[in-house]
């Protein structure tokens, strides 16, 4: 069944069985993985799926599904059982209608990229080259996992939204480690075969591993810190994230109540560009179908906006951002604004401080308040009077959100987009430079 | 779809796979969701597909597909088959599977009272009575402005089949809730309080966890901790850990530094690997008094499975026995690896993910003191009920664990409440800083995250009160 063909089911049987409004996202994905480690392919996948996610709503009420099973007869199942269940919700006092189109959609350039979509075993050649890379750079284990495919999408509404969107994309990650401890990371994405460049992320990993081998141990305190890519990656991400009026208006984000407040030193924007060229979160619409659009979460270190859906935006008394997700709005392409200056020149501006390339395992003791904790590793460096000097082990980013936006003292003049398995609020990537933040806290076990 | 799992093996033993299997699964999930009183989307997820395994000189490969259509699995077989050839060319040395016994069985765990005879109005009901409870300044005695409720009800059904004959099937209904509390009080800030609970069971359960008098009372304690809370102790003391906390300590501790495809470095890219290594079987890591085991033949418990996803008969296993070393958790690969059987952890969260190496229900044994003995002789310490953040790095070796609801201990009673202790330690000078463990064991439910794609997989983890000697605080 085609794409058009089940989402049209979809509407018209919500319709005939009593909905007032509903929407019907109906996705086919081929996605493809090599994942690899000890220098080996370890296993190759392949996934080939269909499904159909539906929005509900009658008498102010909303419900909603995602069949992976798409034969008619259970979508029809699926259907009366959300009425059903509609029958015994009660009413939303937030509650919007779906937006009413039709409307126009501006397509984004980059998205498609047919070489991309048939690479096939081609893929372990390059698995293979990022491989010799980080050995040769200085790794003497290699692992990583190289993602890639496509994605079609079809959306439609009952009230005259019809959108469609189709995309590749691609996203290698490379740990490369020179002993058991020491690791290096590098990563490549984007939409097109020619955004990657799966040397280059090898030989960042490899020279990361091998200059991790000296080692230095430091006390618990407060460092002036470059965030890698990597890191500022996972970092921007929960900044973006906390903009989503859901986590603002769950106690999830130390945003709420700062709307027009700096939040962040001057130096800092951060803006949620669905429109990027080649950006792996593109989209021309959300899911309620609305027109998608550039626009700053934080401006100048100003906090410019939350991130709306059509429900969102009524409880807020403004309009939607063309951020649906359906319960959660969220960010499309999360871009960190670059600064005037060299990666090198921004290692030059520490005297005593350190690098952390790559940030993990995030956890707040207080979303609310802002304040968490993260594992750092894949490149952890000593800085000294502008020049890494050697490996630190043992150490915990220990901090808040806010303070650390508030510490923010330059940016490199160079952002990548870059993918990362590990993003707390879940953005498909977040286009970031270096960032030195002054005084980070860090910890260390006592026994 | 379970003639094309069938199917799906004999046409790849055809093509030439050495081992070939397939999962078929039949999922669902029913969810309702309160936030601060309003009803958010409720709704479900229906998936039903099938997950294709083959190892093919000494490589592995792997498809799924969702539509039932027979070209498209024919497609999906040979594409596997000919990316795990492609990919043989990289191996130095080719993946083995264990040999292990090919079963066939068919095994359930059962509701008593099954949710879809639930009515939805009872089920929603629940959420709106707790939203009541935790308004309601005069029960709970503190302002709590964001409420986040959900209750969800899963059933997986599955099918699985190799080329050596095996065939098992299965159902497995589990329920979970989970909710975030935060409460404030004006000039002492905020905390916050997440509660995630599962068993592999009906309503009954649900019944079982008394919700409302549980969040009830947790959210009264977190106003207790702003209201009343000090600054911990400096330097080394003494500590008891609830059995909230061990539970969670000893599962990423023990259950992800033994799971075995960490030790050989095939997680090394994301999760990461581990500070144990192969030779360290044998070896002393804690106290005498310390075991602790993974079992996923528990009745009832949220990780409860009686076959793996590689069809393998489940049992106990003992990770750590009186102190030292003893299992580590496999899957027919890596126990090929290392020369032994498997012990059946092998999982995958849905017939779109391959198995890998999981835990099911870890947790440390009880011992024989009573909760008060373990305060008895203590000068001064701190009791930490429950916590809040955690996290550990990607070898499982340093771990770091803040007290949500934790109490000042002054020669041997439980005195006033502590605000946020900091316990950053590593893996050792935990398991070996243990000298006291009570008899009181319980559980708590997570999903485990692992695996790239992310597979949550639903686990117990739990433990008895522990006590610690001369553990200095971290933080800043």
């Amino acid at each position: 069944m085609e794409l058009r063909e089940l989402a049209e089911l979809v509407v018209k049987e919500a319709l005939r069985l009593g909905a007032d409004e509903v929407a019907a996202e109906a996705v086919r994905s081929v996605s493809r993985q090599v994942r690899f480690a000890n220098n080996e392919v370890t296993v190759s996948k392949t996934w080939d799926a269909l499904e159909v996610h539906v929005y509900l709503a009658k008498d102010r009420k909303v419900v909603g599904t995602s069949l992976a099973n798409v034969q008619p007869e259970a979508i029809r199942k699926a259907l009366s059982d959300l009425m059903s269940l509609l029958a015994v919700m009660k009413e939303r006092p937030d509650y919007a209608p779906l937006p009413q189109g039709p409307f126009d959609y501006e397509p984004v350039p980059g998205l498609y990229d047919e070489r991309l979509a048939e690479l096939s075993e081609k893929a372990i050649d390059m698995v293979e080259a990022a491989i010799n890379k980080a050995l040769e750079a200085g790794g003497k284990r290699v692992a990583g996992t190289f993602a890639f495919g496509e994605e079609e999408l079809f959306l439609l509404t009952s009230r005259g939204v019809e959108a469609s969107d189709r995309k590749t994309k691609a996203e290698l990650v490379v740990r490369a480690l020179a002993d058991g401890e020491s690791a290096g990371v590098g990563l490549t994405c984007g939409t097109r075969l020619k955004d990657l460049d799966p040397e280059l992320a090898g030989e960042e990993a490899g020279r990361y591993a091998k200059l991790s081998l000296r080692l230095e141990k430091l006390d618990a305190g407060r460092y002036d810190t470059i965030l890698g890519r990597p890191a500022a990656a996972v970092f921007f991400d929960i900044v973006a994230g906390m903009a989503s009026a859901f986590n603002v208006d769950s106690g999830l984000s130390c945003l709420a109540g700062k709307l027009g407040q700096q939040v962040a030193s001057e130096v800092v924007s951060i803006y949620d560009d669905a429109r990027l060229e080649g950006g792996l979160g593109s989209r021309p619409f959300d899911d309620e179908g609305l027109p998608t659009a550039r626009k700053p979460i934080v401006e100048r270190g100003v906090l410019k906006t939350y991130l709306h859906n059509s429900i969102t935006a009524k409880r807020h008394n403004t309009s939607s951002t063309a951020n649906a997700g359906w319960v959660v709005p969220r960010p499309w392409n999360v871009v960190v604004q670059a600064g005037d200056r060299s990666d090198e020149e921004l290692l030059a501006e520490v005297r005593h401080g350190l690098l952390v390339n790559n940030i993990t395992y995030v956890r707040f003791q207080d979303y609310a308040k802002g304040d968490f904790s993260a594992v750092i590793r894949d490149g952890v460096f000593l800085v000294e009077n502008g020049e890494i000097k050697t490996g630190v082990r043992g150490l915990r980013l220990s901090d808040n959100v806010l303070n650390m936006l508030r510490s923010v003292r330059a940016l490199s003049e160079e952002a990548r987009q870059t993918a990362h398995w590990w993003m707390e609020w879940g953005s498909p990537a977040v286009v970031t430079p270096l960032v030195l933040i002054g005084q980070v806290g860090f910890t260390v076990p006592t026994k | 779809m379970k003639d094309l799992a069938d199917m799906a093996v004999e046409l790849a033993v055809r093509l030439g796979a050495d081992y070939a299997e397939a999962r078929f699964h039949e999922d669902s999930a029913n969810f309702y969701v309160l936030r601060n009183g309003v009803p958010e989307m409720a709704g479900f997820d229906r998936a039903r597909g099938i997950g294709i395994r083959v190892l093919v000189n000494g490589a592995l490969g792997f498809a799924s597909l969702n539509k039932p259509d027979k070209a498209l699995l024919e497609q999906r077989v040979r594409e596997a088959i000919s990316m795990a050839r492609a990919s043989a060319r990289t191996r130095k040395k080719p993946i083995r599977f264990s040999e292990e016994r090919a079963e066939e069985a068919s095994w359930e765990a059962r509701a008593r009272e099954p949710m879809e005879e639930v009515p939805l109005e009872e089920k929603m009901e629940l959420l709106y009575d707790i939203e009541k409870v935790l308004t309601d300044r005069a029960e709970v005695g503190v302002q709590v402005p964001f409420r986040l409720l959900e209750l969800i009800e899963r059933t997986t059904e599955r099918y699985f089949v190799n080329s050596e004959g095996a065939r098992i099937s299965c159902r497995v209904p589990r329920v979970e809730f989970f909710s975030i509390t935060t409460a404030m009080e004006p000039g002492r800030g905020t905390e916050q309080d997440m509660v995630q609970k599962g068993a592999s069971k009906g309503w009954e359960a649900v019944r079982e966890w008394e919700l409302l008098e549980m969040l009830k009372e947790r959210v009264k304690r977190l106003g207790v901790v702003l209201r009343e809370g000090v600054s911990p102790p400096k330097g080394a003391i003494d500590l008891v850990l609830g059995s909230e906390v061990v539970g969670l300590m000893v599962h990423e501790s023990c259950g992800h530094p033994y799971e075995a495809d960490r030790i050989l470095g095939r997680e090394a890219a994301q999760a990461g690997e581990s500070f144990v290594r192969p030779d360290m079987l044998g070896q002393r890591i804690g106290a005498e008094i310390v075991s602790v085991v993974d079992d996923p033949t528990l009745e009832g418990s949220y990780g409860f499975y009686l076959y793996d996803d590689e069809g393998v008969k489940a049992r106990r296993r003992y990770l750590i026995k009186n102190g030292i070393i003893n299992e580590f958790l496999h899957n027919r690969e890596t126990a090929a690896a290392l020369g032994v059987s498997s012990n059946a952890a092998a999982r995958a969260s849905g017939y779109n993910r391959e198995p890998i190496v999981r835990m099911a229900n870890t947790f440390m044994l009880p011992g024989d003191y009573k909760f008060e003995e373990l305060l008895e002789d203590i000068k001064l310490g701190v009791y930490i009920k429950t916590f809040g953040e955690w996290n550990i790095d990607d070898r499982r070796f340093n771990m770091r664990f803040i007290g949500r609801e934790a109490y000042l201990i002054e020669r041997g009673e439980i005195t006033r409440p502590v605000r946020r202790p900091v316990l950053e330690i590593t893996t050792p000078g935990f398991y070996g800083s243990i000298d006291a463990i009570d008899e009181n064991l319980a559980f708590d439910a997570g999903t485990c995250g692992k695996g790239d794609p992310m597979q949550g997989v639903p686990v117990w983890f739990g433990g008895p009160n522990v006590r610690l000697r001369k553990v200095a605080l971290g933080g800043l």
